[in-house]
């Protein structure tokens, strides 16, 4: 079969994870596909550049800040030196900045298969209100806050202790009016409003990968139940479950907003109960848990977006562990220096 | 469909629930209280079972199936009212 050339950011596998390396491995597995995989990374010391086996070879792009017109030139340059048939972005931060570009990236013949703007701002998590129901999950109390006389509102109302986030990014936790002010002032400093503050609840954390064909139909989907977490909060152990009411939920997004790309849900289960928490626009940072247990999402995505023959959707089986480990990696200065000279490997 | 008639329960006692991910252990009475209870017996009937298998007071085997069955409900395995 002729290789396909897959560019893929978020190759930094530290302790906090990019869903990158999961990706490019998943990639890498799927035996009916030729993939050559090229990371792309925002800095030298990106691990997954030096994980030659799983990334072919790597180039630094320049970061979301600096605009469409960088990145698109800087992936114009690595297609004319390294063919580049398709990118794959891992990280949030960058999904609106490659959907701006994801007409040019055609013309350039660059494939993306990404949410629409309009599906991107659904993980606003000022929008679960709306989507919680919608697909059949719970939702904690919760209420959107917009002024510091919202906020005193919001506390009048919610039972303590409550978690004040971002719209987008970061997570406090309060246990008391007074300390909920001051996560409220936190979190407006450095992501502005609107403001979510939320009951908490307590359950079973569960999770799910899943990916949308952009036309309502589910190309896969896995849930999983973290066991054990870093104190970053990031999976280290965790174990595969068939829970209907989350696997439905999946289903019913993507048939609602018809949702093109990977995702992750993240959940309570508290008996009866599964609440939604939050959802992420793209694959989690352990998309080989599900790969290794016979859901290869990044195959299926490559599939889907270059009009390759489709396998069905495939199932996996509750009770299989996942450990995630560290390991050492010794190696020379080359492919360092090259990165840190030239800017690719 | 109950949890309970969920739970994948091996030869040495690790209890899996496959919706929640949750896992337990327990010794070799909870271990023939479940399986019990998976068969849809009732407290008399498992109470039987518990002293034709392990030798003890009727009363003794009765007592301690209350028990076990209170735990489940704690954890949420059994719901309040079933199967008693």
């Amino acid at each position: 079969m002729k290789e396909i050339v897959v560019g893929i950011t978020g190759i930094n596998s530290s302790d906090n994870p990019g869903p990158g390396v999961g990706v490019a491995r998943s990639l890498k597995e799927a035996k009916d596909l030729n993939v050559r995989v090229v990371g792309l990374a925002y800095d030298a010391m990106e691990t997954g550049i030096y994980l030659d086996w799983i990334i072919d070879r790597a180039f630094i792009i320049p970061y979301p800040s600096s605009g469409p017109d960088a990145l698109l030139n800087r992936l114009r340059h690595i297609k004319s030196v390294a063919g580049l048939d398709f990118v794959i972005p891992c990280l949030d931060v960058e999904l609106p900045l490659y959907s701006r570009i994801e007409q040019a990236l055609k013309q350039e013949g660059i494939g993306t298969f990404l949410p629409t703007s309009e599906q991107f701002r659904l993980r606003g998590k000022d929008q679960l209100l709306e989507v919680a129901p919608a697909i059949g999950l719970e939702l904690p109390k919760t209420r959107v806050v917009n002024s510091y006389e919202d906020m005193m509102a919001a506390l009048d109302d919610l039972t303590l202790p409550v978690v004040v986030k971002g719209a987008h990014y970061n997570a406090l936790r309060a246990y008391s009016s007074q300390e909920a002010f001051g996560c409220f002032h936190s979190v407006l400093a450095q992501w502005g409003y609107p403001i979510i503050v939320q009951e908490t609840v307590t359950g079973e954390e569960l999770n799910l990968i899943a990916l949308g064909d952009g036309a309502g139909g589910c190309l896969g989907q896995v849930g999983m139940k973290k066991m054990w977490t870093t104190s970053l909060g990031k999976i280290w152990t965790g174990v595969t479950v068939q829970n209907r009411t989350m696997l439905e939920a999946a289903r019913r997004f993507i048939e609602t907003y018809s949702w093109r790309g990977g995702f992750e849900l993240e959940c309570i289960a508290d008996g009866e109960k599964t609440y939604l928490i939050e959802i992420n626009p793209r694959f989690p940072a352990w998309v080989y848990f599900a790969t290794a247990v016979g859901v290869n999402l990044p195959a299926a995505m490559l599939r889907a977006a270059l009009d390759l023959p489709r396998m069905l959707p495939e199932s996996f089986e509750a009770g299989r562990l996942y450990v995630r480990y560290t390991e050492e990696l010794i190696t020379d200065m080359t492919s360092f220096q090259k990165m840190v000279t030239r800017g690719e490997s | 469909m109950s949890r309970l008639s969920q739970l994948a329960i091996n030869e040495e006692g690790f209890v899996f629930d496959p919706t929640t991910g949750e896992a337990f252990t327990c010794n070799k009475t909870g271990l023939a209280v479940l399986r019990c209870l998976k068969e849809g017996k009732d407290c008399d009937e498992i109470a039987v079972v518990l002293h034709k298998m392990f030798d003890v007071d009727f009363k003794d085997a009765a007592h301690d199936v209350f028990d076990f069955i209170d735990h489940l409900r704690v954890f949420k395995i059994l719901a309040q009212g079933l199967e008693k």
